[in-house]
């Protein structure tokens, strides 16, 4: 099935995708994406958003209600799973416990056919490519997790997918050694020059890893874009709200200049929003301290969170609401809780969102 | 976890060496042991006694031991042809039951509807609330010559005689695995539950077809309840006695039957006792093998 004039990649289409479940709420609502060839592409939302459903359209394992999915050119919205010739890293990894991980690495080679010795010379390629040659003869529930996690890579990547799907695959993992799987995931990405998808609800390791990220929120795209463009450039609240911190104000559009709801002018540039009501957003490390009566807003230093390469100040503002400022730790010592502050920003660091 | 491993330290802290080292759970068991002590290795192991013994010592002491009742089974057809019909019924009643029984097991096992998973269920249990004699009876107004399928197909001018399908071990067979096929069901479908959906998954998406990756994954992996459901099924019926007796008429002759007879008509003790340790030490082979042959399929860690 698997021939070797396969391009190392291919590009995915969603077309007006939609599905749900039990005829009731929809999972995925017209969801149209343009994923390109090599590209590491993050669906990111948070559970529920539909990101997991759209993955398994692609795979297979769910077929869509509307639209279609090209890959490579090629409609293959009512291809069967097995003959999609896509890998897949599922969360909990979803090795066969009951064979070796040689036997599981083969497993997609065997269902090809492939020749005995080629088999065994790509099981050995690929586990190596994954630093767990010498592991052949193991039964997964020998392995830790980490290397479990590199198996089911292994086996995903051995039968040379122009797409690979990716399925929370580091959710399991402890910190470190996610940070560390993050790294060779993206590297390995690369050599292989694989389209790979990516699905997790962490937005740190999506803006991390990926070229570009789609997030999603209740069966829908909100916004399409390279991870510096989602963080500094959201451009609905949901986004805003979801990826990072961020202080937002609703308020309205007079003349170019918005008004926050109390009245005050704020520091943002309209860009294009229409007049009236209206939200702009700041990022806590974009909004600077200073001294009481000089801010755009004034309040009172309430908590201080030592972060170690930062210090989050959560600062109490008029009309109980709390505002958050990121300075970087310089080594002084932190403002102390209690002290009168204001708050500025420049123009441009304020994000106009869309409502 | 956390707090279990918390606790372990300050146990070891205040030891108490004079507790025996038997864990008080232990003793949960004491009920179920006793019963098994009392009502099978006891009367077990005087039914081996008695069948090497030539009379029953209750009456009269000067008995001796004899081998002449095992010698007796193996010289006569009649009682290893009861053997054999006693394993045949057995073994073709547990084939057909794991037949029956394995898709709507998956069937279940994979079921997302908690309703639908609660009247199967239901459907699968109900039958075990009637007794074997009621639902034998039942399986004789169907099968006999004069019953719903002889009748209906000589009506339909089908047939002309009526077909043997009781007082034999087809009907034998068919309402055995009416009886027992809830067994294999409910010990298949916890089996099947517990493995990962996703496996199945992971195998199409590497290029198995539906079948194939049940076969590969799906299927090894229920070896354990394939197997605990067949010995399950395979003792109950090699140990029958009411459905043979019922649906076999005087055509079909297995050693519980046998056993019977001597007990209740020829009150032979002895060689009642050596049919018994027969039954079982045959039974316990065919066990054995059937064990071996399953994990050669499934590897070392198939079968626990």
């Amino acid at each position: 099935m698997t021939d070797h004039s396969l391009p190392a990649s291919a590009d995915i289409r969603l077309e007006g995708v939609s599905k749900s479940f039990d005829g009731k709420v929809k999972a995925v609502d017209d969801v149209s994406l343009a994923i390109a060839p090599g590209e590491f592409f993050s669906l990111l939302g948070p559970s529920g958003c539909g990101k997991t459903t759209s993955l398994r359209m692609i795979a297979g394992f769910e077929a869509p209600d509307a639209g279609r999915i090209r890959v490579g050119g090629a409609d293959i919205t009512d291809v069967p799973v097995h003959k999609r010739d896509m890998g897949m890293v599922f969360q909990s990894y979803a090795l066969f416990p009951h064979r070796t991980v040689a036997e599981n690495v083969a497993f997609g080679l065997r269902m090809r056919s492939l020749p005995r010795e080629e088999i065994r010379r790509r099981v050995a390629a690929a586990l190596k490519q994954v630093a767990l040659d010498g592991y052949e003869d193991r039964r997964p529930g020998q392995l830790s997790g980490g290397q479990q996690q590199r198996v089911a890579l292994a086996r995903a990547i051995v039968i040379r997918p122009p797409v690979l799907l990716c399925d929370e695959p580091l959710g399991a993992l402890d910190r470190k050694l996610r940070q560390s799987m993050q790294f060779e995931l993206k590297q390995l990405q690369k050599e292989l020059g694989v389209t790979l998808v990516f699905v997790t609800h962490d937005q740190e390791e999506a803006l991390a890893m990926s070229d570009r990220i789609a997030v999603m929120n209740a069966g829908r795209v909100e916004q399409v874009g390279a991870p510096a463009e989602i963080y500094d450039r959201p451009r609905t609240r949901f986004v805003a709200d979801f990826i990072g911190e961020i202080n937002l104000f609703d308020g309205t559009w007079d003349g170019g200049r918005f008004i926050a709801g109390d009245g005050r002018s704020l520091p943002a540039t309209m860009n294009g929003a229409r007049p009236g009501a209206g939200a702009v957003a700041v990022r806590p490390e974009k909004a600077r301290i200073v001294a009481p009566g000089e801010g755009a807003v004034a309040g009172r230093i309430e908590s201080a969170n030592f972060l170690g390469g930062q210090v989050l100040y959560r600062i109490a503002a008029s009309g109980d609401r709390h505002m958050l400022a990121k300075e970087t730790n310089m080594g002084a010592a932190a403002r102390p809780v209690g002290t009168e502050v204001g708050l500025l920003w420049n123009e441009a660091d304020a994000v106009v969102l869309e409502g | 976890m956390a707090s279990l491993a918390d606790a372990l330290p300050a146990t070891r802290l205040t030891p108490r060496p004079r507790r025996p080292a038997v864990s008080p759970i232990a003793w949960l068991v004491g009920p179920a042991l006793l019963l098994f002590v009392i009502f099978f290795v006891l009367p077990f192991a005087v039914m081996a006694v008695l069948s090497l013994l030539s009379g029953n010592p209750a009456q009269n002491p000067n008995v001796y031991l004899t081998s002449r009742h095992y010698v007796r089974f193996a010289g006569d057809d009649l009682y290893w042809d009861a053997l054999w019909s006693t394993l045949r019924i057995g073994i073709v009643t547990t084939l057909a039951s794991l037949l029956v029984g394995y898709p709507l097991a998956h069937w279940m096992a994979r079921m997302k509807s908690r309703l639908g998973h609660a009247l199967l269920l239901m459907a699968v249990i109900a039958p075990m609330l009637t007794g074997i004699v009621v639902r034998t009876f039942a399986w004789m107004t169907i099968l006999q010559d004069k019953g719903v399928i002889n009748t209906t197909l000589i009506g339909l001018g089908l047939i002309e005689k009526p077909l043997p399908l009781m007082y034999n071990e087809f009907g034998t067979v068919v309402a055995l695995v009416h009886i027992y096929v809830p067994f294999m069901v409910l010990t298949l479908t916890g089996v099947i539950g517990r493995i990962d959906e996703r496996l199945e998954q992971a195998a199409r998406n590497l290029g198995a077809s539906r079948l194939r990756a049940f076969a590969e994954v799906t299927l090894p992996l229920s070896l354990p309840g394939i197997f605990a459901g067949s010995l399950l099924v395979f003792a109950l019926s090699i140990s029958a006695y009411v459905t043979p007796f019922l649906m076999g008429g005087t055509n079909v002759l297995t050693l519980p039957m046998l056993i019977y007879q001597q007990v209740s008509s020829s009150f032979n003790l002895g060689f009642a006792g050596a049919l018994g340790v027969i039954l079982l030490a045959v039974s316990l082979l065919v066990v054995i093998a059937y064990n071996h042959v399953l994990a050669r399929f499934s590897g070392p860690e198939g079968l626990t």
